[in-house]
């Protein structure tokens, strides 16, 4: 019987190449979709690494003070803004905080080998308030401050991608010329997700500039202030704060943020190609489902005499509705088969270095809906099919 | 009173193992009613029919065009219901029998052949041939052996491979009779079989009736306009309006 259908379908394969070219279609858009949805849900369900509510973000922008000025003015900032009751910690980075577009990054290079990596301008208070996630080693402390290396604090994806298993902590990575010292490694943390929950976890690591540092090993200055405050406080803290930065800081652009808000527009940004492409997908496939369902009816009520022979030579009711669903399910296959075909190649090629598991899972799911799409198509008009007396069906031709 | 196999597509055998008695006729129809009701019209397609066809019987049906004879023949072959009267096949009465077993009688019992082939293009010969055996659990070698044979029957082997647009009129009928013929029917309902046909081929088709009748006993009920053919017959029942007229 099975082998029938497929005979039938392949004899027919001329008219029914629309079908199978519109299921192909529908089917590669569909995985598209679903590519992007599994990519968002499986880097949502990774740890982000640091807890952005109750943190405020402070972007300060100077005039032409000198950096050893800045660094003063920075300091009596945190001191004073520190001391409200309401303040948790307060801590200086540079101006790729999360929920930002902000990137900084670096080629590292370890074992003739370069990896690109984030690397954030830190101070000590950092992981106290973005509450950090240590998995080995330490945080930076006191004795990093005039350290003789640059010490640092990677991420695992960074042991992960440049170190593999070899132990890491107190390693130190030589510098190439006499003045750069070489890198110190103290610590490993779980993760720190600059683009948020729905962005790839990426190699990253902190690089310490304490405003207590001396010049010689902090040079520049760091534009942004996360300030943690303590649960409970009301927004109008805010313009206290405000206030009192700007005697301090006076003649400098100051503004403050919380970052749930900026949480929330980046990640309604983050979702916007996933989004468009849903609703052009939903319309494809309302679409395709139609034209479907079109050519079903067109081809059954061309068929009706067939439908006669069957039902005289033997037929149920019940084995014309199967046959009729079963034929769109073979073309659906001929389509699936194809697309699967295209579909295999993002895992294979590994173009968008996406994990095969997000691929995996949207193409399972993308045959899924496209069969139940073309059964519930098929249904109704199979359904009218198998329920025509026999000696009407044999009576038109 | 039917002892039928669980198996919707099971043995040809003990389809109607207990009956009351051996079966006199293999199609018995008693006070036959058929009326087809539309919104504005009421045809009285068959009036008080009374035929018994004896196993083994060529019987042939003319009258004029409309008259109820191809209602006649699908009420024989179980596609059609009529209002009131009984069918009996093989000697039981198939009222209030279900779509399935209808489906399983008429595969098992009846082959149809109609005046249109009812061949489906996309498929070649064997394929076609096949078919009634698709209705059954058979495997596809059997199958294949089974519609060979058919074709041989009807001196088509040597087109098994083709497909139904590439032969002639008569050849396609003699594949629609090949089909019939594939399920190993007890009768063969044939509704104007030679009418798309010239008087040649229509012979032909004509012979290889006659032959299954005389040589495999198959009891043959065919629907004709043609006085000859019927001739060659041995029974001829004459239908006008719907009625008996002999
Ligand atoms: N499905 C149907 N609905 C309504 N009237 C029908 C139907 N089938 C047949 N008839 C009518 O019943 C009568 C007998 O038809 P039919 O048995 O096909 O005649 P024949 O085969 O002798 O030409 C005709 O008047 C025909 O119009
Ligand atoms: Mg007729």
């Amino acid at each position: 019987m099975i082998r029938q259908l497929f005979t039938l379908i392949w004899n027919r394969k001329k008219s029914n190449f629309l079908m199978i070219t519109e299921i192909f279609f529908s089917f590669i858009v569909l995985f598209g979709v679903l590519s992007l949805a599994f990519y968002y849900l499986n880097n949502y369900q990774k740890p982000l690494g640091y807890k952005y509510d109750k943190v405020w973000v402070m972007n300060m922008r100077w005039n032409q003070e000198k950096s050893e000025e800045i660094k003063t003015i920075q300091r009596r900032l945190k001191q004073q803004l520190n001391s409200n009751p309401e303040v948790e910690s307060i801590t200086l980075m540079s101006s790729n905080i999360p929920y930002t577009a902000n990137m900084m990054g670096t080629g590292f290079d370890y074992n003739n080998r370069t990896v690109q990596t984030n690397v954030f301008d830190i101070d000590k208070d950092f992981a106290r308030v973005m509450q950090l996630k240590l998995t080995d080693g330490r945080w930076f402390n006191d004795q990093d401050l005039n350290s003789k290396y640059t010490t640092i604090v990677i991420d695992q994806a960074m042991r992960a991608e440049v170190f593999k298993n070899e132990q890491v902590i107190g390693k130190i990575i030589p510098g190439k010329s006499g003045e750069d010292t070489g890198i110190k490694i103290v610590g490993v943390i779980e993760a720190f997700r600059q683009n948020g929950e729905y962005s790839a976890t990426a190699p990253g690591f902190f690089k310490l500039r304490d405003v207590e540092m001396d010049s010689v090993h902090m040079k520049g200055s760091l534009s942004a202030m996360l300030i943690r405050i303590k649960p409970g406080v009301a927004s109008g803290f805010e313009e206290k704060l405000m206030k009192q930065a700007s005697r301090i800081a006076q003649g400098w652009t100051l503004e403050i943020k919380t970052m749930p808000e900026m949480r929330t527009s980046y990640n309604k940004v983050a979702l916007i190609p996933l989004i468009i492409f849903s609703i052009v997908c939903g319309f494809l496939i309302i679409n395709v489902a139609l034209g479907l369902f079109g050519v079903l009816w067109y081809n059954i009520s061309r068929r009706i005499s067939e439908i006669g022979l069957r039902r005289a030579i033997g037929a149920a009711s019940g084995q014309i509705y199967r046959q009729f669903i079963g034929e769109v399910l073979v073309l659906a296959t001929f389509g699936l088969l194809i697309g699967l075909v295209v579909a295999l190649q993002f895992p294979l090629l590994q173009v968008f270095g996406v994990q095969t598991g997000v691929y995996v899972a949207a193409m399972v799911g993308a045959v899924i809906i496209i069969y139940l799409l073309a059964a519930a198509c098929a249904a109704y008009p199979s359904r009218q099919a198998a329920i025509i007396p026999p000696a009407t069906a044999l009576h038109e031709e | 009173m039917n002892n039928f196999s669980l198996n919707p597509l099971g043995a040809t055998t003990a389809l109607v193992a207990d009956a009351p008695h051996a079966p006199d006729y293999v199609i018995k129809l008693t006070d036959i009613e058929k009326v087809y009701q539309t919104k504005t019209i009421e045809t009285v397609a068959l009036h008080n029919i009374n035929i018994a066809i004896r196993k083994g019987e060529f019987v042939s049906i003319m009258g004029p065009s409309g008259c109820g004879k191809s209602t006649l023949l699908n009420i024989m072959g179980l596609l059609d219901e009529p209002n009131s009267g009984t069918v009996e096949i093989d000697g039981a009465p198939v009222k209030s029998y279900s779509d399935k077993t209808l489906a399983r009688l008429r595969n098992q019992k009846i082959g149809f052949v109609f005046q249109s082939y009812h061949l489906i293009n996309d498929l070649s010969v064997t394929d076609n041939v096949e078919l009634p055996l698709l209705y059954r659990n058979i495997s596809g070698s059997e199958r294949r052996k089974r519609a060979l044979a058919a074709l041989e029957k009807v001196g088509l082997s040597a087109r098994s491979r083709h497909y139904p647009n590439q032969l002639s009129g008569g050849q396609r009928q003699r594949v629609a009779i090949a089909r019939a013929l594939a399920g190993q029917p007890e009768i063969i309902l044939a509704d104007e079989p030679t009418g798309n046909l010239d008087s040649v081929m229509g012979n032909e088709i004509m012979d290889i009736l006659l032959r299954l009748n005389t040589e495999e006993q198959t009891t043959i009920v065919m629907v004709t306009h043609d006085e000859l053919m019927a001739k060659k017959t041995e029974r001829l029942i004459r239908l006008f309006d719907g009625s008996q007229v002999s």
